[in-house]
């Protein structure tokens, strides 16, 4: 008997038309009678039986033919080198430069391979005593990868419209050093036009060829090589500039140079517009001095805690570590200046220059900065990143009157770096043009991509008879000459460097040149006619610059040499007044909108575009991958685009507005995202995106393909809006429209806009006021407590007030790991971690992570073992009056408009009380004795009840075998090449495995093998993790919580210290110590 | 004789016995002349001290030392010459200073050997026989033995001789009834056939024929699984282990073996106690000694001109001068990748002898094999009872493990809880930790 009863979904199944959707499964027919009808069907006259047949013989076969076993090859050397051992790394001290970050290095090989970098521990600018390690930024550690990009050149082209014909040496020589002498007899300029040259022999070589075209050595001063009529003029362009620093310099003290800063030494750091812990300068050095200062353990009274104000339009790396940050357009950045010289200037009985209008809260807030530098003279420091001679004479005159120079400010021995000279460089674009300049010679930069007139730049190369790129890559510029003659990459070269005064370093080639590559030092002095090769040359320079044994300099890395004595500063020597005048012309002309043009984290310049692990690290304020975006304050986005800020939010299935900004007549399309802190009404947008847009092989990731083939840049170039005025290149735009054009984008964010909507057991932040007096931390550490059903507080009522702290409950039996063999885990000190991201970089690099691409990043399904949350503080608080609880949850979401910001590395907990461990079905993920939380990848099914358990997010799942075909355009690993990269100590997982941190448990395998071998215990110190060992500010602390002495027990028992979420009981092994930032009441009231 | 003897094992077959006695015969006869105990005694002093530089029968980096009795014959004292060749020079022998520069005045180091000792080096070298020559290495004994057949073959022949016997009882019995049928008047059974009968057999007797279909199912599938547990690179002890060829035929026995060379297991395999890999030795290892050496005792000069083709080495010119060409071996020792095992740790930690794991590869393998079944349940087997000595141990390492055991409350616990059996072992460790080899 059939029931009669009817079940339905939705009501539109009652519909007797049936659901729209069941009617819309086959739009089209299927063709079944067109099939049916084919004559050579119905006549086939292969049977059912005869198909089993074959069937059956099929599966028979292919099962015999899988019985055999594989036979797997094994190669041994045939002459063994010494020094390797297979299975055992070697490293090698070595320094990274490419321009624009400086890094003494070591690099990890395997078998000949270099397949990590990590920060050089023992020498170098960049090494931190206190710490002892070597800091290095994502772009340095992951430049490894680079090294193995398959879309470098095989050996010099020779281009002939468009057209790549790669050449012998020995023709490129021959017809290269014909055109040289050609360009030279015809009496013809011939330029060698780089990025910043620190190092010596690059020098020498420079001076070699020079001798051989020119009559007219002139190896001097940058400031005035754009008016040298020589033969040979080396011109040297930073795709950003810091000329104006420069040229301040010039006027102020007479020396065209960077100056030298000493953060260790200022107790007051103020940043204008400087992203100082980030782009800005000498950055692997700042962040550690910077850093060091930024501990309120080590503050005495002759040392206090540093006080960082930060006056700044976007919220950048630096402005979110900073004490008081304050947001201001950028076309107000030089009245700033100009304020804080009047207010310091009227402090030490001088008079005011100038009558510079600020708003209200920002003049407050500069009299207030004002004062505190005059409170720390000769101990602070101010850092303006304004490229505008002007206003950079303003801040060399208030450092100046601060007593700075000498103490903080180093103008003597000044940085050898930012050598770049603007005006030169639009010089030369005019001489190209012009038809003056006959042999262009190009290193280490890209103007075809980052000059603002870069198409007056094109067309000027091919006006040039004789064009040479030394560039790895058939880049933008690259593309236009003539030649290409590629440069090893610099794990293939031999090299030295003058990073700072009196120091130098070392590169030093850890793999042979994969390709028919030469240094460009050796071309050079090729067609000079010396043939010496380059390893030599360079020793040879070195025996002048580095005295002593050439053995242990290598051995190091770095040499230190002397120093011309500081103690008599240059005296400054500049019209205040006309300084004044230009910087206050250089704010004029601000419309509505201003944009700022910046240098994002993780790609710089543009120049490592082609990274991938970079494209996917995740910006560290705004969490965007792969893309660049229009940052922009939340009000005006919402008031652009009439949109609440709760349908502003980006997600996986919500896109982000595109808003169409337009500047000097040429406009671009950008997804915008919302940046709480944002000056208002300024937008800003990365430059080092769009590489690649009119299809020049640039790399892999640097430009994606689209199915066709074409070109897909990864982001747009923002270079074209940058403007040469005066003698420097703006990075800002002062008139510009803005409108949103209802369209929309995906983004690939990696995490919304979270705030810590004072939940305490995430985030917890203190000021040093209450940190110092008040001692007792439960003030500001206050443990989690539980309400308990047990009169507890004995007031004879069993109540809410009853409370237990969370740490006294527990469900699970203790874990055996306390005080008994080792116990590993990390200390996280948030006020060292200033959120760069190289620590997110070292553990892909060591741990074969894979990238996955935009559209899986948008999916929430990055690979990262390791991330680093961002949170803002929202404006409510728990006991903020006149709200409702659900009204008050609401607005606890939503960021703060001049929110302060909190970076948070978090990586697996190793909780010793793991919610994941307790619900694998097939027990893949387990606890070990050595409180490590294990992940055995064959055993696990892919279920992901781990990661749905995991309080803390960490899990990674594969949702693909990233190794494949499909993901080849983001995915290094994917090919021959790019597999060089792998760690061979992980295992490199496949689709439907889940996988999170490990705390690196190879090495930590290794490091007990080394001391059971020597027959000692563990040291503290000699296990580092990827992430520990690439922070040199120290922040993460990794070691043995059983070993009483370690420096990581050290910062469990901190007073600081706190679990991540503790009421949830799970016994974390990593802990983290509260962030305590130098904050007054003042700042309070005003945030 | 020891090679004779490694033949003798190997060849089971009995004509491999035969021929190799009959062999043996032959040669031994043949040798009668010389005096094997003072040949033997020059040979290992030979091979000792001066196979580095010099050759019995050609010139090398010194020269060749057979007829060295005759050259020197009223030209000097050979004796001294060759214990300390620049004192002797020195002397003013002129005939020493010829040889001297006649082979580029590389100097021989002085040798503490006695007289006797030089008699028989050079009764060796005057003696010596080059590979081939030798009793019993001509060439390796034909393997044309019969191999033993195996239990099941065996029972196989028996089956079938009881089924024969069974029919031909089966007939009897028919021819029998037949008989008794005539003899009652009735006609006799039309012939059922072998199938027939079985059918009516089984008609009859329903639950024993059920039985018999099982026992066949299950003797049938029985037999499908061990078919399928020997497809495989570990046969355990009913098949053949995992033996691949090699480009080589390299000999372990001869190299490692105590009778023979007996070289150190790690001279050439010498990353197993800094790395996780052993390591195939590369060529140049190999150099280290065949530079000298290029004949074999069983394979003449075939196998190792395949060590200077790959390292580019003219025996002739004595120079590397040819290009060179790695060695391509099949690796006979395989984990799956997502296993870290690391040599260093079984071996300079935890002092286990290679053959535990790779068998009696110096004593018996001529050809490397897997010896044991690399599996993981083997390693935790190994990893339960293998006993760590934590108390008392001189590594410090493990001293301030027990430290950490001894003086806190949680770690008594748990030390007791280990001691349960009276050992520490490598399990309670942590031995059997996933993480401890999958990462």
């Amino acid at each position: 008997m059939s029931s009669t009863k009817r079940y339905w979904q939705d009501l539109s199944e009652m519909d007797p038309a049936g659901p729209p959707a069941k009617a819309e499964e086959f739009n089209e027919p299927m063709p079944l009678d067109q099939v049916l009808a084919d004559g050579s069907i119905t006549g086939s006259t292969t049977s059912r039986r005869d198909f089993l047949k074959f069937l059956g013989f099929s599966v028979g076969a292919a099962t015999l033919a899988a019985c055999e076993a594989p036979v797997i090859k094994s190669i041994p050397y045939v002459n063994k080198p010494e020094e390797i051992t297979p299975g055992v790394a070697n490293w090698y001290a070595s320094t990274y430069y490419d321009g624009e970050d400086f890094a003494s290095v070591l690099v990890k090989t395997r078998e000949g391979r270099p397949i990590h970098i990590t920060g050089n521990h023992r020498f170098g600018i960049n090494r931190d005593p206190r710490s002892g390690k070597g800091v290095v930024n994502a772009r340095v550690n992951s430049s490894v990868l680079t090294l193995y990009d398959s879309e470098r050149l095989p050996g010099p082209m020779q281009v002939t419209e468009g057209n790549f014909v790669q050449q012998a040496w020995a023709d490129a020589d021959k017809a290269i050093g014909e055109g040289l002498a050609k360009v030279s007899a015809a009496g013809k300029r011939t330029v060698i036009l780089t990025s910043t040259v620190i190092s010596p022999s690059i020098k020498a070589a420079i001076r070699v060829f020079k001798a051989k075209f020119n009559l007219n050595i002139s190896d001097g001063d940058p400031s005035v090589n754009a008016s040298v009529g020589g033969a040979v003029d080396h011109v040297q362009y930073d795709a950003v500039s810091y000329a104006g620093i420069a040229s301040a310099n010039l006027k102020s003290f007479g020396k065209w140079a960077f100056p030298s800063y000493d953060l260790t030494k200022a107790d007051v750091v103020v940043g204008i517009g400087a992203d100082f812990l980030s782009n800005w300068g000498s950055s692997t050095e700042n962040t550690w001095q910077y850093a060091q200062r930024r501990k309120p353990e080590l503050a005495t009274e002759s040392l206090p805690m540093s006080r960082h104000w930060q006056f700044e339009a976007r919220m950048s790396l630096t402005g979110a570590n900073s004490d008081r940050r304050v947001a201001v357009r950028v076309s107000q950045l030089p009245l700033v200046v100009m304020a804080l010289h009047d207010a310091i200037a009227e402090g030490v009985g001088g008079s005011r220059i100038s009558n510079a209008k600020l708003d209200e809260s920002s003049a407050a807030a500069v009299a207030q900065c004002a004062k505190e530098l005059l409170a720390a003279k000769g101990k602070s420091v101010v850092m303006c990143g304004v490229n505008d001679e002007g206003t950079q004479v303003l801040v060399n005159s208030i450092n100046t009157m601060l007593s700075n120079y000498g103490n903080t400010v180093d103008i003597r021995n000044a940085s050898p770096l930012f050598q770049g000279n603007d005006a030169a460089m639009a010089q030369l674009v005019k001489d190209l043009n012009d038809g003056t300049v006959g042999a262009l010679l190009i290193h280490g930069t890209n103007p075809a991509y980052t000059l603002p007139n870069a198409e007056k730049f094109k067309t000027g190369v091919k006006k040039a008879s004789l064009s040479v790129s030394f560039s790895s890559h058939a880049d933008e510029t690259a593309s236009l000459c003539q030649w290409i003659t590629p440069d090893h990459h610099w794990l293939e070269s031999w090299g030295d460097h003058n990073p700072k005064a009196g120091v130098f370093a070392l590169t030093q080639p850890t793999i042979r040149p994969l390709f028919d590559t030469r240094q460009w030092g050796e071309s050079l002095l090729k067609w000079s006619g010396t043939d010496t090769d380059w390893r030599s040359f360079v020793q040879t320079v070195c025996k002048d610059t580095m005295p002593g044994s050439w053995d242990q300099h290598l051995h190091d890395g770095v040499y230190q040499g002397a120093t011309e004595p500081t103690v008599e500063p240059l005296t400054f020597s500049a019209d205040v007044a006309d300084a004044a005048t230009r910087a206050s012309e250089s704010a004029q002309g601000a419309g509505e909108w201003e944009v700022e043009l910046y240098t994002s984290e993780a790609l710089g310049s543009g120049l490592h575009a082609n990274n991938p692990w970079l494209q996917e690290l995740p910006d560290p304020i705004t969490k965007a991958t792969w893309d660049n975006y229009v940052c922009i304050s939340p009000e005006d986005l919402s008031a652009l685009t009439g949109k609440s800020f709760k349908e502003l939010y980006i997600g996986q299935e919500s896109p982000a507005q595109v808003l169409k900004v337009t500047v000097n007549g040429t406009s671009m399309e950008l997804p915008a995202l919302l940046s709480p802190g944002q000056a208002p009404r300024t937008i800003a947008i990365a430059l080092g995106y769009g590489r690649g847009a009119n299809g020049e092989r640039v790399g892999r990731a640097a430009c994606l393909r689209n199915p066709d083939g074409s070109p897909a840049p990864v982001g747009q170039n923002a270079y074209p809006w940058t403007t040469l005025r005066g003698n420097t290149v703006r990075y800002e735009a002062l008139n510009a429209t803005v409108e949103p054009t209802g369209g929309t984008y995906a983004v690939a964010l990696t995490q919304t806009q979270m705030t810590g909507m004072d939940r305490g057991s995430i985030v917890k932040e203190t000021s040093f006021t209450v940190w110092a007096l008040n001692k007792p931390e439960e003030t500001y550490n206050p443990p989690h407590t539980l309400a308990v059903h047990e009169d507890v507080n004995n007031d004879g009522k069993i109540n809410a007030l009853d409370r237990v702290p969370a740490t006294s409950i527990d469900l699970w039996a203790e874990h055996p790991v306390a005080e008994v063999g080792h116990r590993w885990g990390m200390s996280i000190d948030l006020n060292s971690c200033i959120g760069c991201g190289a620590c997110i970089t070292a553990c892909n690099s060591e741990n074969n992570i894979s990238v996955v691409g935009k559209d899986e990043v948008r999916r929430s399904r990055e690979m990262h073992w390791l991330r680093i949350d961002r949170y803002y503080t929202s404006d409510t608080h728990e006991d903020t009056p006149g709200l409702s609880w659900a009204g008050k949850l609401a607005s606890m979401e939503r960021p703060s408009l001049s929110p302060s910001v909190l970076f948070i590395p978090m990586m697996c907990q190793h909780c010793d009380h793991a919610p994941c461990e307790t619900v694998c079905p097939v027990a893949a993920t387990t606890h070990s004795e050595e409180g490590l939380n294990m992940m055995t990848y064959n055993r696990c099914i892919g279920t992901r009840y781990c990661a749905n358990n995991c309080p803390y997010k960490v899990r990674r799942f594969n949702w693909f075998n990233y190794l494949t075909e499909d993901f080849s355009q983001v995915n290094p690993a994917w090919d021959d090449l790019g597999r060089m990269v792998l760690n061979p100590d992980v295992v490199v997982r496949s689709r439907g495995v889940m996988e999170k941190c490990s705390l690196c448990v190879q090495r930590i395998q290794a490091g007990k093998l080394e001391a059971k071998k020597d027959g000692r215990p563990v040291r503290d110190g000699d296990i580092e993790t990827a992430c520990s060992s690439a922070c040199g500010y120290g922040a993460i602390i990794f070691g043995d919580l059983n070993d009483e002495g370690s420096k990581v027990r050290a910062g469990r028992d901190d007073p600081r210290g706190y679990e991540m979420l503790e009421e949830v009981g799970t016994h974390p092994n990593v802990n983290y110590l509260v962030k305590v930032r130098n904050t007054s009441d003042d700042d309070n009231h005003h945030a | 004789m020891s090679l004779v003897f490694r033949l003798l094992k190997r060849s089971t077959g009995l004509l491999g016995h035969v021929a190799i006695l009959a062999f043996l015969l032959i040669t031994t006869g043949a040798s009668a002349q010389i005096d094997q105990e003072v040949y033997d005694k020059g040979e290992k002093i030979f091979k000792a001290n001066c196979a580095a530089c010099h050759k019995p029968d050609k010139d090398m980096t010194g020269p060749a030392v057979k007829g060295a009795t005759q050259r020197w014959e009223g030209k000097g004292d050979l004796h001294e010459w060759i214990r300390n060749s620049q004192g002797y020079i020195k002397s003013g022998n002129p005939y020493a200073k010829q040889v001297f520069e006649d082979h580029n005045k590389i100097i021989m180091p002085p040798q503490a050997v006695s007289n006797e000792d030089i008699d028989a080096i050079l009764y060796y070298a005057d003696n010596y026989a080059p590979a081939g020559a030798k009793p019993g290495t001509t060439a390796p004994a034909p393997e044309t033995a019969a191999q033993p057949s195996s239990n099941w073959e065996w029972l196989l022949i028996t089956g079938l001789l009881l089924l024969v016997v069974l029919l031909s009882l089966g007939g009897v019995r028919h021819q029998l009834s037949n008989a008794v049928r005539e003899k009652q008047g009735l006609n006799p059974e039309p012939p059922l056939g072998t199938w027939g009968r079985i059918k009516r057999w089984a008609g009859r007797n329903k639950g024993w024929a059920s039985v018999a279909v099982l026992l066949l199912v299950v003797w049938g599938s029985v037999l499908c699984w061990n078919f399928l547990f020997r497809i495989g690179v570990y046969g355990g002890d009913k098949a053949e282990h995992y033996k691949p060829s090699q480009p080589i035929n390299y000999d372990h026995t001869l190299h490692a073996g105590a009778d023979n060379l007996a070289i150190n297991c790690q001279y050439c395999h010498s990353g197993a106690e800094k790395s996780r890999h052993a390591g195939i030795p590369s060529a140049n290892v190999c150099m280290n000694c065949h530079q000298a050496v290029s004949e074999g005792p069983a394979t003449g000069t075939a196998e190792i001109a395949k060590i200077y083709e790959a390292t580019g080495w003219d025996p002739t010119t004595m120079t590397y001068s040819g290009p060179e060409k790695p060695i391509v071996w099949n690796k006979v020792h395989n984990l799956p990748d997502h296993v870290y095992f690391s040599h260093e740790q079984h071996v300079a930690v935890g002092k286990i002898e290679c053959q535990e794991c790779h068998g009696p590869v110096d004593t018996e393998m001529d050809q490397v094999q897997q010896w044991t079944p690399l599996t993981m349940a083997w390693c935790l087997d190994c990893h339960n009872t293998t006993e760590v000595t934590v108390a008392g141990s001189d590594n410090g390492y493990y001293k301030e493990i027990h430290r950490r055991l001894a003086e806190t409350p949680m770690g008594q616990r748990e030390l007791r809880k280990y001691l349960e059996d009276e050992k520490i072992t490598v399990r309670e460790l942590g031995g059997w930790e996933c993480a401890k080899c999958h990462y």
